[in-house]
């Protein structure tokens, strides 16, 4: 898989990187509008992050031009600006997704799977990991190839943890994942608990292995092996 | 009152109260010189009447008007009224009585002569004074007309301008120069103030997004290392503790500042787009949301729908709207009792029973007003539900009822709601 990502904030780019290397994807940079226009006009990738404020250009120009060059390119707007217009105007000119800065880096791991399975990926869509086999189609989950009942909250969260193997979620990300704008409206984060708590109990009572592990203070992993 | 109509109403009270006394003058001068000429024939004639007498041969000449009496009378000018015979009416006259001596005997003669003239003359005289000022009245009228109709239309064509006048549409006004001096001077002082107004108002709105993006920006380089700093797996778990704090710190900074911008956007009027909102849907969709929330501490979210305002609002305030409404009462709900919303066509309302609060009721929409200090939320929730309220004239009142301690806040919306909405 290989991704290109526009941003022009070093830290930040240097995070989200480290972060895209550890999930396995092979990632090209460009710091600047010409670089960026240049690398997407050479080469192909499957997926675009894309900033919309740079110094020398604007974004969306670039998700202009994969979409009028017909780019297989997936397309994710990475922005600090949060206003409807902007997020209206960028998902009408062809970008997939539209995440406000500043984010959690599990949920553009997660968002990322899902555009480049939707994609890529055209009717029955299935994620393994271990014992579990998930088909996304039918929202099933199967324990041993037996099926799990889950609440739609533990399912969301079980695909949020498969979306980021081996990397600690913190209990905010999860939070904010699960109920977005809502989260605010939880002023603890009591009822995390207990939905993985349940999503735990459920998993090994079919027999799975224990992979969800809790790391005190900060949130949840799922341990991949 | 229209400033023509007042100016008006001034100069036709002033034209009346001059003409009132100059009338009044001109009667009472006309009837005392007239009454003075009246008085001088008849003493002029006594004088005759007199002169005559001492002659040995009486002249019959004052004898027509003459009226003669044995008995003593008052002497003097006075008025009276006689009786006209062949106009069969009365009529005032003005008398002179004196003793004569004739013959060594004294009779009183009387002298007589009508005022029928002078007053009708006083008559004309009033008559050519009131049409007069019946005319000047009705031309200040016509005239007040004209100049409304003609010299008052570029001030019009001003009000208009203004009161139609809207910063985020249209930029500066443009007014033109006008034939009237005042009204071009006018016309230039406001457009030279609307023009400074949409540049204070392009400067501000600039300011708040590049605020907004320049905050947003370190913001999101500290979580995104904080992030990968907890992936570390050499990481002391004490250390993890810490870095967990700083990284929920920094989720707390960010939300706050999204909230604060939503605030200063709307008090900047960036809200200007509006589209019908179907509020019962928007309630229903947040109402699932919370759903799992509320019933992770057996809260009950009971909606009921009466009826659906027409309301025109931007989409995301709609939705802020409902969602700091219902948020807050989940927030402070207590743990297995039911959250009453009603929604009618003119109201919604949002019941929770809660913790006792003491206190001004307008101090819960203050900015960063918390129940619990401690509380991890910003407090910013209802001082957005109040600020969205006062920008499409909503009212929105708090009321607790000890009975049960139930919090209810109400938001009215007016009968055409949302219609007319910019102030």
């Amino acid at each position: 898989m290989k991704i290109l990502l526009i941003e022009d904030e070093p830290a930040l780019r240097s995070a989200i990187v480290d972060c895209l290397h550890q999930s396995g994807y092979a990632c090209e940079l460009a710091p600047t509008y010409a670089l960026a226009h240049e690398k997407v006009k050479l080469y192909q990738y499957d997926c675009v992050l894309v900033d919309l404020t740079l110094p020398d250009g604007n974004g969306l120009d670039i998700v202009r031009t994969l979409r009028a060059d017909r780019s297989a390119a997936g397309v994710l707007i990475i922005s600090a600006r949060d206003a409807l217009d902007d997020r209206l105007t960028g998902l009408e000119l062809g970008a997939d997704d539209y995440l406000v800065k500043p984010f959690h880096l599990s949920e553009l791991n997660a968002r990322l799977k899902a555009l480049i399975r939707r994609r890529q990926f055209q009717g029955q869509q299935q994620l393994v990991f271990r014992d579990l086999v998930v088909w996304l189609d039918h929202t099933k989950v199967l324990v041993h190839g037996e099926p799990l009942t889950l609440t739609r909250k533990e399912y969301d969260l079980l695909l949020y943890l498969l979306a980021n193997p081996n990397r600690v979620l913190t209990k905010e990300a999860i939070v904010e994942h699960l109920w977005g704008d809502d989260s605010d409206a939880a002023d603890s984060f009591d009822f995390i608990y207990t939905h993985v708590k349940n999503l735990r109990r459920k998993l090994l009572e079919k027999g799975a292995d224990d992979y969800i592990q809790t790391v005190y203070g900060l949130g949840y992993r799922l341990r991949a092996a | 009152m229209k400033l023509l109509t007042k100016t008006t109403r001034y100069y036709v009270l002033l034209a009346v109260a001059l003409f009132a006394l100059g009338a009044g003058a001109l009667y009472g001068g006309l009837s005392w010189a007239l009454r003075g000429e009246v008085d001088e024939q008849l003493l002029a004639q006594r004088q005759q009447l007199l002169t005559a007498a001492a002659r040995p041969r009486p002249s019959p000449l004052l004898s027509d008007s003459l009226s003669v009496s044995r008995v003593p009378l008052p002497g003097g000018l006075h008025d009276a009224v006689r009786f006209d015979p062949a106009g069969r009416t009365l009529v005032p006259y003005r008398e002179l009585s004196f003793p004569v001596v004739r013959g060594g005997t004294t009779v009183w003669v009387t002298l007589g002569i009508s005022l029928l003239e002078t007053d009708d003359l006083l008559g004309v005289v009033l008559t050519v004074m009131l049409s007069i000022l019946g005319l000047l009245l009705a031309s200040l009228v016509l005239l007040n007309q004209w100049l409304a109709r003609w010299l008052w239309a570029p001030f019009r064509h001003t009000l208009r301008a203004l009161r139609s006048y809207d910063l985020q549409q249209r930029g500066p006004l443009v007014l033109p120069a006008t034939p009237i001096d005042e009204f071009t001077a006018l016309n230039l002082t406001l457009n030279r103030m609307s023009a400074r107004l949409a540049a204070d108002y392009e400067r501000l709105k600039e300011f708040t997004e590049n605020a907004a993006h320049e905050t947003q920006t370190p913001l999101a380089i500290m979580q995104a290392q904080l992030e990968q700093l907890v992936q570390d797996d050499s990481l002391r778990p004490a250390s993890a503790v810490l870095v967990g704090e700083l990284y929920g710190a920094t989720r707390r900074l960010s939300r706050l500042h999204q909230a604060l911008t939503l605030l200063s956007k709307i008090e900047n009027q960036q809200f200007a787009q509006a589209a019908p909102v179907r509020l019962d849907r928007v309630i229903a969709a947040k109402a699932q949301q919370l759903e799992d929330l509320a019933a992770g501490r057996a809260i009950v979210l009971h909606v009921a729908v009466a009826g659906v305002p027409a309301l025109t609002m931007h989409p995301s305030l709609a939705d802020s709207l409902v969602r700091n409404l219902l948020q807050n009462a989940v927030k402070h709900c207590l743990d297995g009792s039911r959250i009453e919303v009603t929604l009618g066509p003119t109201l919604l309302s949002v019941a929770n029973p809660g913790p006792v609060v003491a206190g001004d009721p307008a101090r819960f929409f203050e900015r960063f007003r918390k129940h619990q200090a401690a509380s991890d939320s910003p407090g910013l929730g209802l001082a957005i539900v109040q600020q969205i309220c006062h920008y499409y004239g909503f009212t929105l009142r708090y009321d607790f009822a000890a009975a049960g301690a139930v919090h209810t806040l109400r938001v009215g919306f007016p009968a055409a709601a949302g219609l007319g909405v910019k102030k």
